[in-house]
């Protein structure tokens, strides 16, 4: 079973490897945001999975906080790119 | 039977969270092939509306494999799932919209833009033939 885990992981890993490239190549500012985005909810994936393979249940409580107030991040973002306009 | 039960839990384990994955890697491979950051948007939402939902359902699996039944992960599994389809479809409309304010460039075919048109100026035909 941790076979499994381990290639989520890698697939997870290689996922947040294309991001950042594709964050360094973008050619604009909102594009380098959708980017982050992503890379952010990998992260929250490979919170769920480091808790899996410790066999710990607070790593699901990280993952809940993460993805309930990973609507702050983005917005945030959001707002950078309209320099604070609505 | 149970061991049978369980060889069935654990291949569907596996296909949750490999799969999970590969969604998340499609997109991100998905934002070289998007032309601007409204296409790069939509590609976004398999990721985090599907992908990430799959990998945190086989992980409630494997954990109610692992250690039995409890309420209490059930629950949180379950806000987790709709937080994540109902918050990310959320940001990626405030995204969106801060994306077009922004000035980025957009795919001149993209139809209706009513961010940019004077109100009562009638409305857009939507594009139809994507060639």
């Amino acid at each position: 079973m941790s076979v499994v885990i381990w290639v989520t992981v890698g697939l997870l890993g290689a996922t947040i490897l294309v991001g950042l490239f594709r964050v360094a190549t973008a050619p604009d500012a909102a594009s380098r945001a959708v980017v982050g985005d992503l890379v952010f909810f990998c992260g929250v994936g490979l919170i769920v999975l480091v808790g899996l393979l410790n066999a710990s249940a607070a790593a699901v409580d990280a993952a809940l906080i993460a993805s309930v107030l990973g609507i702050l991040a983005t917005v945030a973002l959001a707002r950078i790119l309209t320099r604070g306009r609505r | 039977m149970i061991a049978v039960l369980d060889v069935a839990l654990m291949v569907l384990i596996a296909v949750l969270l490999v799969g999970g994955a590969f969604w998340m890697l499609t997109a991100a491979l998905s934002m070289f092939h998007a032309r601007d950051s409204l296409s790069r948007i939509n590609v976004l939402s398999p990721a985090t509306g599907l992908g990430l939902p799959m990998i945190v359902v086989g992980a409630f699996l494997e954990h109610l494999r692992v250690d039995g039944f409890a309420t209490g992960l059930l629950l949180k599994t379950v806000i987790t799932v709709l937080a994540l389809v109902i918050v990310s479809s959320v940001a990626s409309n405030v995204l969106a919209r801060a994306a077009y304010l922004s000035g980025a460039p957009v795919d001149p075919r993209t139809a209706p833009q009513d961010l940019e048109r004077a109100p009562g100026e009638g409305e857009q035909v939507p594009h139809r033939d994507d060639h």
